[in-house]
């Protein structure tokens, strides 16, 4: 492994990131992970505000959002990163349970980089994660300015 | 008005009337009255003139004339006129004349007013045969002086407004039937007299007390001066007309109050499959999620009974989730907007084909397709119909040793198209074939043949809202055939 992205993972449910980081540890991708449980902590992460004001000055290598979430739902966030010149660059991945046809639309709309709906079966869910942080966070080259770690 | 005599009885009358004159000048003269002759004479030729005519008149001053000389001129009972009593004669026959032309002047005037009053008749009888075709009309006519005094009331107006046409003649049409004017009557007058004419809806009522809505048209009549004389009204009972009219506006209230109650409630449907898509799966993946942990850790330490256990959990968990996945496919269908195109049903049914077939490699289906036709309609949904029904086929001949499936087509017609998927598989009871399409309806126990009990609702739900039908013909272990009607063009 050269290098590893930084994963920023939006889910309020704290089951799913328990799932999500269990699924990512099998592959030895959890220590980059960041876990945000709710849009308005994800933008705190993204603008360095709040809890996250201290934090380094890069951005997550992509940002693994879930739609539905409390206080800023995911596709408000999603906008929110897209419309904005500094941000606009970090892939975006949707990770979410609904395959109704208007999440898509609309995520696709406002520049998703990739929709993954979470399967039900474990080992099928194992995989998307595993695929997905090995494709974002290593095989793929980030944007510059995004925390890489050797 | 003088009788009409013949050609002699005018004649005789110019002979007795001068013979009566001349017995009676004799008389007069016999009494030694003197100067009686010439006006008996004048009388005797008026009386022929008049009652006889001018020839008739000309005898009896020709008459008057030789009596007259020879009863009372001197030389007595000769004819010889002395040159000094010529002036006489003359004067008598200038006088006769104008007595003869008078007459003839008032025989003219006479016969011009005869002529007249026939013509006159014959135009009372013309008038009185339009009013009387006026009359025979059902549609009510009547008409009114510039007063609005009713003069004509047609039989139609009988009958729409129960008054006869002697009760109605001479009142006040407006006040006779309390005309409830669309504007006001002055402006309705100022029409009427500017264009000659005016159309449109009265309210009236009847001898009955019962009001009617009229549509109403108005003609001026004009008389040989242009000064308005009558106005000229039809009317035409239009109440049931306009009742219907506003049952229909309140039946069309009705149906849009419904569809909005019906759209409201198809939003909330919409609404709660969105949060089932959202929320109902995730439960499940936990409960799969945290099972498979567990299993991971603990399945070293299990014995056979408890791995069954949680094996049984984490397949009914699975199934639970491929009902939701079907449930929400089901009810998308009737949700979401269909994209009608031209579609190569035969290349989307190859399609379908190659990945049914994928899961089938194992085992030896002998295919059979024949040619199909082009057919118009949403292609993903058709495409999900005949996954359902080809995946049937397959599922249902999994118990044969030599399974054959055929998709053709029974009929193609100009507007639609019947294609078929056949199998030999287990069949069904027909008995039973009312509940095959129903929703979570199964034929089969699920340990024979799994399935959520929605595929074949689904396909229903996709060929009804193509505008098609489908159904199936099958016997029990005889195999199935499912068919579908689908339009080929746009409709």
């Amino acid at each position: 492994m050269d290098v590893l992205g930084r994963i920023l993972l939006v889910e309020d449910d704290p089951r799913d990131v328990e799932l999500t980081l269990t699924a990512l540890e099998e592959y030895n991708l959890t220590n980059e992970v960041v876990v945000a449980h709710d849009g308005e902590e994800a933008l705190d992460y993204l603008y360095y505000r709040g809890k996250f004001e201290s934090r380094t000055n890069q951005n997550p290598a992509v940002l693994l959002l879930d739609l539905k979430l409390p206080k800023v739902d995911g596709l408000e966030v999603l906008e929110k990163i897209k419309s904005d010149d500094e941000l606009k660059m970090i892939p975006v991945v949707v990770l979410t349970s609904s395959r109704e046809e208007r999440d898509m639309v609309a995520s696709y709309k406002l520049g998703v980089n990739a929709y993954v709906v979470k399967p039900v079966d474990f080992h099928e869910f194992v995989n998307a994660i595993k695929e997905l942080g090995v494709f974002w966070a290593i095989i793929n080259e980030p944007p510059p300015g995004s925390v890489r770690k050797k | 008005m003088p009788t009409r005599l013949s050609t002699i009885q005018r004649y005789g009358l110019a002979v007795i009337s001068v013979a009566l004159a001349l017995a009676a000048a004799l008389g007069l003269a016999h009494f030694h009255f003197r100067g009686g002759g010439i006006p008996l004479f004048l009388f005797a030729v008026a009386i022929t003139a008049w009652y006889g005519g001018g020839r008739a008149a000309v005898l009896a001053v020709l008459l008057s004339c030789v009596s007259f000389d020879y009863f009372f001129i001197e030389p007595l009972y000769t004819l010889f006129i002395a040159p000094s009593e010529l002036p006489y004669f003359i004067l008598f026959g200038l006088f006769a004349a104008l007595v003869t032309w008078f007459s003839a002047v008032r025989r003219r005037v006479e016969q011009d007013l005869r002529q007249s009053r026939d013509e006159l008749e014959r135009e009372v009888a013309v008038r009185t045969q339009q009013a009387s075709l006026l009359d025979l009309t059902h549609d009510t006519i009547f008409v009114s002086d510039m007063d609005d005094v009713i003069t004509f009331w047609n039989r139609g107006a009988q009958e729409l407004y129960g008054w006869t046409a002697e009760e109605a003649v001479g009142k006040r049409a407006h006040e006779l039937l309390h005309t409830v004017f669309p504007a006001p009557a002055e402006e309705i007058l100022a029409e009427l007299l500017r264009t000659g004419r005016w159309d449109g809806e009265l309210e009236k009522t009847k001898a009955d007390g019962t009001r009617v809505v009229v549509s109403s048209r108005w003609s001026l009549r004009r008389d040989e001066q242009g000064r308005p004389a009558a106005v000229l009204a039809t009317n035409n009972d239009i109440t049931e007309q306009r009742q219907r009219e506003q049952q229909i506006r309140a039946l069309n209230e009705d149906l849009s109050n419904r569809s909005a109650e019906l759209e409201a409630s198809n939003k909330e449907l919409e609404a709660f499959a969105y949060s089932i898509s959202h929320d109902l799966r995730a439960p499940l993946r936990h409960m799969v999620g945290y099972t498979e942990l567990l299993q991971k850790n603990i399945l070293s330490t299990l014995d056979e009974k408890s791995r069954r256990y949680m094996a049984t959990i984490l397949e009914a968990a699975k199934k639970m989730g491929t009902l939701i996945d079907d449930l929400l496919a089901f009810s998308r269908i009737g949700r979401a907007e269909t994209r009608e195109t031209a579609i190569n049903i035969e290349q989307l049914v190859k399609e379908v084909l190659s990945e049914v077939q994928q899961e089938t490699d194992r085992r030896k289906i002998a295919w059979k397709l024949s040619p199909l036709p082009e057919v118009y309609g949403d292609r993903s949904m058709l495409k999900l119909a005949l996954v359902n029904l080809i995946s049937n086929a397959v599922k249902f001949t999994r118990t044969r040793s030599r399974p054959e499936i055929e998709i053709g087509c029974v009929e193609n017609k100009k507007n639609r198209t019947v294609m078929f998927v056949k199998d030999n598989g287990v069949g069904f009871d027909m008995k039973y074939v009312n509940k095959l399409f129903g929703v979570f309806q199964r034929l089969h126990p699920t340990e024979a043949f799994e399935g959520t009990g929605i595929g074949l609702a689904t396909v229903q739900r996709i060929i009804h809202r193509h505008g098609g039908r489908v159904w199936a013909e099958s016997a029990v272990d005889k195999g199935a055939t499912f068919y579908l009607s689908v339009p080929t063009y746009r409709s």
